[in-house]
């Protein structure tokens, strides 16, 4: 385990250096995260602190030769020396240029810092480049085309970043934040290969740059890849483990190691929202209601990551929640997709589908990639019955991702709704492959092999059976299963599934026309194996329900009787005692 | 077309509009003369004018030249004035540097339009009518200009300032900084230019009745880039979204032409650029769906015909149309649902291809779509007459739709014959010409093969009226090549109609519907001079394509009928006249059936020398016949040569290949039974040949494959006569003589009756005057149809005949039968026949022994000597191993 102090430490230079190359995001996560470490009360004394802080000051003074910022268990973690600082730091210009950017004038900012030659200035420079080149590409996509559409507007600069940066690479005087940078402008450019390389050599010489590592994350496609990184042992490589294992869909894994990482960081909001988001996947609602709930309390104003707790509140239907939590985020900063998004939900729980259209519209006006406004506008169109464009509405979602399983859930429900279910199928193979133990998937296909059209029951069983095993919430797995069976004349295996079902309406407590039908089978099939017994029992359970299956019942038993008197007399007469 | 804000055919102000704008004011100056200042005559003014209708007609472009690509051109169109404007129009261009220019720009063009004709008579002042192309042109650039917010119009500023720039010199410091990312790509770019430019070259030529100028123009624009201007960029000249899909529906043509041997990677790059460029194409998914589709990769070509279908919704440019009305329309998916039938048939999932095909007859018809309809129900007959009878039978069963409507009682050919006359019968009352035509062809080759009425009992009966005769198939036939002939002449209405109708025309084989979607959208563009003709020649390449494979069913027909020259002669038709429009399959099977009748006709080292050149030919189509022609002629040499541990090798390998993963071919398996009896009876293994052809017959029996039976009847016959038990065999070549009659082939009845005189013969010299009399009776259709085999057998019969009538003496006329016997061993030489042609030699060295003739005696026993050793030698072999 890694020394909660040895982080603090190495967090707090991190922000430092951050901060003074204006890495906002990474210096806001890595500072979440300081804060996020549980205080220990014992050394929590004022004599302690001043040492940390000494201590610190005496390692940016004597450079990174003697930096023990290596963690308690060395032998398995990397000792990785508190990054080099840079004299231009300090110099005026990059001070005028540092305030420029602060104030989002980059390209003034690049302009000032045109003839510096430090590191420090050389990176912003190019990064205030790169900036001002993004947001002309984000105005110019606005400009040109319907955001919604496809749109060919490039960042202008990344050309001469990628020949200025390479050129400093290729030397070997580039830090790793030029890494950083040059890593982002090769993603951009499609030269995958060489951007994961970059980014896996910035990582490894200065592991606190969150943003390099969520970079690195979203290169990381396959669980090969991922496996094939050469990364150097450090904490900050848990974290991105547990990113990378959440976007590969291995939830437990990532659970696993965002539950090792809250033993330091027991205050982490980060590390809380990923558990939240992991245990979404594994869809644990009740735990994650409560996760959200103690982040908003701690956090009130935070939107990022609530998309997800609208969709859970969603799912469980919590009207007054739902509103709340929407107008918090209109609040605090309408103009962000996932505040729209909420409202969206809000208004698609409400049933008004057109304006929660409009709201999803406005998210991906925001952010077009924004995969979920594809997939949740997708539901609106299916509920308007407007299959084609939810088609489309899917279709762009499972383009921008080819793993959201949700879309091609989507995909195939609004085809099964046009009356094309082996055309749906496809689909849903898909869907099921990417999610293989969501019993609602498996629900939806069993159904599509058992249209009147299809009619392929075997399938169909085989597809009950998968969603049963896979803790299927609604119970609609074993019923199916039961009625299939005895349709196909498997009595034995048909009173197997409606015994278990029984047993499970049971231990559930929960009643509905199902028990009365497995009750009924039952009863039924046991007087036909000769099990009076068992038959009896069950006829006797019949008899607390009204309706014409108490009648069955009573003359099921009057039958079993006197069949049983007559069958024990001749018994009685064939083997005399 | 959900998130579809904008239209497709939004009009856009683009800086090659701009230039146009600005080329319209020169055109149209303010001044007062009848020719405009720098003019020095009319003519030269109106070449102008000329040429700025031909730019501003096709401004619906994906792609617009630079301006240096446009200054090239006004220079070559007009003398030293061109010249001129190309500096002054360069000048103007490059002097827009505020936004405040354009604006003026905009509003000075205003002037150029007349007003309401009160300012057109007063002064000559030449002005455009509002109303002209031009001048609608002009109207749409100002009004879209006013449209533009201020964000709209800084962008079109800083493209003209590329537009201009990309002059040759700066344009190579471009191109070096773009280099080694597009390194890989230029050579497939430089492809892709020269594909379109040649393209406009043979429009050029094709729009030759167009003015003198504009060919000229056209000329210019091709040669241009026929050098290859290096810069990528904006090199690509006007190409009108009609082009860009003329050419996406030509390649597609091409692809299923020429199947695999297609160059996938080029083209795949291609349309990756063509996405970038126009994403709106949705058609871009489907090509690349038939690239995969050609190159035996399943999962991409599923998934490329999904997302094709997920965005166009089965109908290109559905977007607009959807958006306005949500929850109106529902979309095409029923064609989706065929293509997808067609692409389970291609790749020989049959079940799943009926699954999907039956979910799309559902579909199409709860959506009232009969054109969709009726061509998946030609589809489903293709697909059943596809897979061999032996898979289906348990395949259409389980889906229940198919049964359903079929009831389950009917055979596998009555299925199929029920839905060919349904689906005949519905491309009839929706005047679906191509599939009428198309269906007219797939009930001939049903004829071809079937009887169409089962069989209650078994035998001959005069009452059946079987189709096997060529007249009823040709009848058929030519209904379909009738059909095909008012296509060409009447196109037009026909396109929409057969909306989807390629993926037919493929011999109703290969899943395509390329053609499909297009039709519509080129209608609309039919008075666009720039339109891309993708089809030189007025009759649409599918139809040649239907046409030719006509020509081969012809030649079937005829090979079962007997007439081996006019099934020569189709075969040849389809080979030499319709080998561009033809299906590389098809042209593959023209080959197979030519080099078929070379081997029977001209001997083996002919024939497998042709075989040499056609297995070069078509090396990469998958799925090779001519990989079965070449066994099934090494069998025949085997056989003939008596090398029958190669005979029995090669039958095996052929036994292999009838039964495939997709399904049984049942001709080729009976084809292969029927040769491992023939090979098992030259072995004189009598009882088990006799076995085998007795499964074999009760297999036909089973299938009703009717045209087989009749030659395994002959070969029962066959069996009994070399096992000398003649008796026995004349019931059955009687009963193979009057099948041959009742079914109309002609050439088997000639040789079941030949067999019939043999087994005469056998039965002793009392009966050579009757099997002479047979002989002469089938003589003329022999030698006017058979191959060598048969026509020496009927020689070497005729002789023996003669020989063994005790009333014939050698004596008077030695000619009689040594003339046959001459002609007999020739042909057997030929065709290494050993064992036939050493009884040939024996026979005449016998003559010539009885004549006296000693030392031609001697000749002809010598090479009766090389043959039998030859035959023995071979048969030792065989004997052994067995």
């Amino acid at each position: 385990m890694v020394s909660k102090e040895s982080c603090r430490s190495e967090l707090r230079t991190a922000i430092h250096q951050l901060n003074d190359r204006c890495l906002h995001s990474a210096s806001r996560w890595a500072a979440e995260q300081l804060v996020g470490i549980e205080q220990d009360p014992a050394k929590f004394t004022p004599s302690h602190t001043r040492f940390q802080r000494g201590s610190s000051s005496i390692r940016r003074r004597f450079g990174p030769s003697d930096l023990p910022s290596t963690p308690v268990g060395g032998a398995l973690y990397v000792a990785t020396p508190v990054h080099e600082e840079d004299d231009s730091a300090d110099n005026d210009f990059y001070l005028l240029a540092k305030a420029y950017f602060d104030c989002k004038e980059y390209r003034r900012a690049a302009h000032v810092l045109r003839d510096q030659t430090g590191k420090n200035a050389f990176f912003l420079r190019c990064y205030a480049l790169y900036l001002a080149g993004e947001k002309r590409k984000e105005e110019e996509s606005i400009e040109l085309e319907g955001p919604l559409g496809k749109c060919d507007a490039v960042n202008r600069e990344l050309t001469s970043l990628e020949n200025e940066l390479s050129k400093q690479w290729k030397n070997e005087t580039i830090d790793p934040f030029g890494l950083y940078l040059y890593g982002i402008v090769l993603k951009e450019r499609g030269r995958e290969d060489l951007a994961r390389t970059v980014l896996v050599e910035s990582v490894n010489s200065y592991p606190w740059n969150w943003s390099a590592w969520s970079e690195l994350q979203s290169l990381c496609s396959t669980i090969d890849i991922l496996n094939g990184l050469g990364l150097k042992n450090h904490w900050m490589k848990d974290f991105f483990l547990g990113c990378a294992y959440q976007e590969l869909r291995m939830h437990n894994e990532s659970l696993s190691k965002y539950e090792y990482l809250q033993g330091i960081f027991r205050f982490s909001n980060h590390i809380q929202a990923q558990i939240a988001k992991a245990q979404y996947s594994l869809r644990e609602f009740e735990e994650v209601e409560v996760i959200f709930e103690e982040l908003l309390r701690n956090d009130p104003y935070r939107v990022e990551d609530m998309d997800m707790y609208s969709n859970v509140l969603y799912a469980k239907e919590v009207f007054p929640a739902l509103s709340y939590l929407a107008h918090r985020v209109f609040m605090t900063d309408k103009y962000r997709p996932e505040s729209c998004c909420i409202i969206g939900n809000y208004y698609s729980l409400k049933g008004q589908h057109e304006k929660s259209v409009m709201y999803f519209r406005r998210a991906l006006k925001l952010n077009k990639n924004y995969l979920s406004a594809w997939t949740l506008m997708g539901h609106e169109y299916v509920e308007m019955k407007n299959t084609p464009a939810a088609v489309d509405a899917y279709r762009r979602a499972v383009d921008i991702n080819s793993c959201d399983y949700r879309a091609w859930y989507g995909l195939g429900q609004a085809y099964e709704m046009m009356c094309m279910p082996y055309y749906a199928l496809y689909y849903f193979r898909k869907s099921v492959y990417l999610q293989p133990n969501d019993s609602r998937l498996w629900i939806a296909m069993a159904q599509c092999y058992e249209t009147e059209q299809l009619h392929m029951l075997e399938d169909a069983i085989k597809c009950y059976k998968r969603a049963a095993n896979c803790n299927d919430r609604e119970a609609i797995a074993l019923p199916r299963l039961a009625k299939l069976h005895s349709e196909l004349g498997r009595l034995e295996e048909a009173a197997y599934y409606y015994k278990k079902d029984l047993e499970r309406m049971e231990a559930e407590e929960r009643e509905g026309p199902n028990i009365l039908e497995a009750l009924m089978f039952l009863a039924t099939y046991c007087r036909s194996q000769k099990k009076f017994e068992e038959a009896e029992v069950y006829c006797t359970r019949l008899l607390d329900y009204k309706g014409p299956e108490k009648e069955i019942a009573k003359s099921l038993l009057r039958g079993m009787r006197t069949s049983q008197s007559g069958l024990t007399s001749t018994e009685a007469e064939h083997f005399p005692p | 077309m959900a998130g579809n804000v904008k239209s497709m055919g939004a009009f856009a102000l683009t800086p090659h509009k701009v230039a146009l704008c600005a080329l319209m004011q020169m055109y149209v100056p303010s001044a007062e003369n009848a020719v405009p200042t720098p003019f020095p005559s009319v003519s030269e003014h109106n070449c102008l004018g000329l040429f700025l209708l031909s730019l501003a007609k096709s401004c619906d472009n994906v792609l617009e030249p630079n301006l240096d690509k446009l200054v090239t051109q006004l220079k070559e169109i007009g003398g030293l004035v061109n010249q001129w404007i190309s500096q002054d129009l360069t000048c103007r261009l490059s002097s827009l540097s505020t936004p405040d220019d354009l604006f003026n720009l905009f509003s000075g063009l205003q002037s150029v339009l007349g007003g309401n004709g009160a300012r057109f008579g007063l002064d000559d002042s030449i002005l455009l009518d509002p109303n002209s192309q031009l001048g609608i042109f002009v109207r749409r650039c100002i009004l879209a200009f006013n449209q533009l917010s201020f964000e709209g119009v800084c962008h079109l500023l800083t493209n003209i300032g590329t537009y201009c720039k990309e002059s040759p010199a700066s344009c190579s410091t471009y191109q070096s900084l773009q280099d080694d990312d597009f390194d890989n790509d230029s050579e497939e770019l430089k492809a892709f230019d020269h594909l379109l430019f040649g393209k406009i070259i043979a429009d050029s030529k094709v729009l030759s009745g167009l003015n003198h100028d504009k060919e000229r123009y056209f000329d210019v624009s091709s040669s241009n880039d026929g050098l290859g201007t290096d810069d990528y960029s904006g090199s690509l000249f006007l190409r009108t979204n009609w082009q860009v899909q003329g050419y996406l529906r030509e390649q597609a043509d091409l692809i299923e032409k020429h199947g695999s041997s297609y160059p996938f990677n080029a083209f795949e790059s291609i349309l990756n650029r063509l996405k970038k460029l126009a994403p709106e194409l949705h058609r871009v998914h489907y090509l690349r769906y038939l690239n995969t589709l050609y190159h035996d990769d399943y999962l991409a070509s599923s998934e490329n015909l999904l997302r094709y279908f997920d965005y166009s919704a089965g109908a290109e440019g559905i977007d607009i149309a959807l958006s306005s009305f949500p929850g109106m329309s529902f979309g095409r998916y029923e064609i989706a649902l065929l293509c997808l039938g067609m692409m389970h048939c291609h790749f020989g999932h049959p079940k799943q291809a009926l699954e999907v095909l039956s979910e799309a007859v559902q579909v199409s018809q709860q959506h009232n779509d009969d054109t969709c309809l009726s061509y998946t129900l030609a589809t489903i007959c293709n697909l059943l007459s596809e897979i061999g009878i032996l898979n289906a039978s348990g395949m259409i069963g389980s889906s229940s739709m198919v049964a359903a409507t079929f009831g389950s009682s009917l055979s596998i050919q009555q299925q199929l014959l029920v839905l060919l006359t349904r689906s005949l019968k519905r491309a009839e009352s929706l005047k679906l010409t191509r599939l009428v035509a198309a269906n007219h062809l797939a009930m001939a080759k049903f004829d071809l093969t079937h009887v169409k009425r089962p069989l209650l009992s078994f035998g001959p009966k005069s009452s059946l009226n079987l189709k096997t005769c060529p007249s009823n198939v040709l009848k058929e036939l030519r209904l379909s090549s009738y059909l095909l002939s008012e296509f060409g002449s009447d196109g037009a209405p026909l396109t929409i109609d057969g909306a989807f109708s390629t993926t037919w025309l493929k011999n109703l084989k290969k899943p395509m519907a390329s053609s499909i979607f297009l039709h519509e959208n080129e209608l609309g563009s039919r008075n666009n001079t720039f339109q891309y003709d993708a089809q030189p020649s007025p009759i649409h390449g599918s139809v040649l394509h239907l046409a030719g494979s006509s020509y081969l069913l012809r030649a079937t027909a005829w090979e079962l009928y007997g007439s081996a020259p006019l099934a020569r002669m189709n075969a040849l038709v389809n080979v030499t006249c319709f080998a561009d429009a033809s299906s590389s399959a098809d042209v593959e099977l023209g080959y197979v059936k030519l080099i078929q009748s070379l081997a029977i006709f001209k001997g083996y080292t002919e024939a497998f020398n042709a075989l040499k050149v056609a297995e070069d030919k078509f090396i990469s189509v998958s799925k090779s016949r001519i990989q079965i022609l070449k066994l099934q002629l090494l069998h025949d040499h085997a056989l003939h040569q008596g090398n029958l541990k190669l005979a029995q090798r090669v039958c095996d390998e052929l036994g292999v290949l009838a039964s495939s993963v997709t399904g049984v071919d049942m001709e080729l398996k009976a084809d292969a039974c029927l040769r491992h009896a023939r090979t098992l009876l030259s072995a004189n293994q009598y009882g088990q040949a006799a076995a085998a052809a007795r499964s074999l017959f009760f297999m036909c029996h089973k299938f009703n494959l009717q045209v087989v039976n009749a030659t395994t009847l002959l070969l029962f016959a066959e069996i009994h006569k070399r096992s000398g038990s003649a008796v026995l065999g004349l019931p059955y070549a009687l009963a193979s003589l009057s099948f041959c009659q009742s079914f109309n082939l002609d050439l088997l009845e000639a040789t079941a009756t030949l067999t019939l005189a043999e087994l005469w013969l056998s039965l002793g010299s009392d009966h050579a005057k009757r099997a002479l009399t047979l002989v002469n009776r089938a003589l003329p259709i022999i030698f006017g149809h058979g191959g060598l085999e048969l026509c020496s057998r009927a020689y070497m019969t005729v002789a023996k005949c003669y020989l063994s009538d005790p009333s014939f003496s050698v004596y008077d006329d030695p000619e009689i039968v040594l003339d046959p016997l001459r002609q007999a061993s020739e042909e057997l030489e030929v065709l290494e026949f050993h064992e036939l042609a050493a009884e040939a030699f024996y026979l005449k060295a016998m003559v010539f022994n009885k004549l006296g003739r000693l030392e031609e005696r001697d000749e002809v026993a010598a090479s009766f000597k090389k043959h039998i050793i030859l035959l023995e030698e071979d048969r030792i072999y065989f004997s052994v191993t067995c």
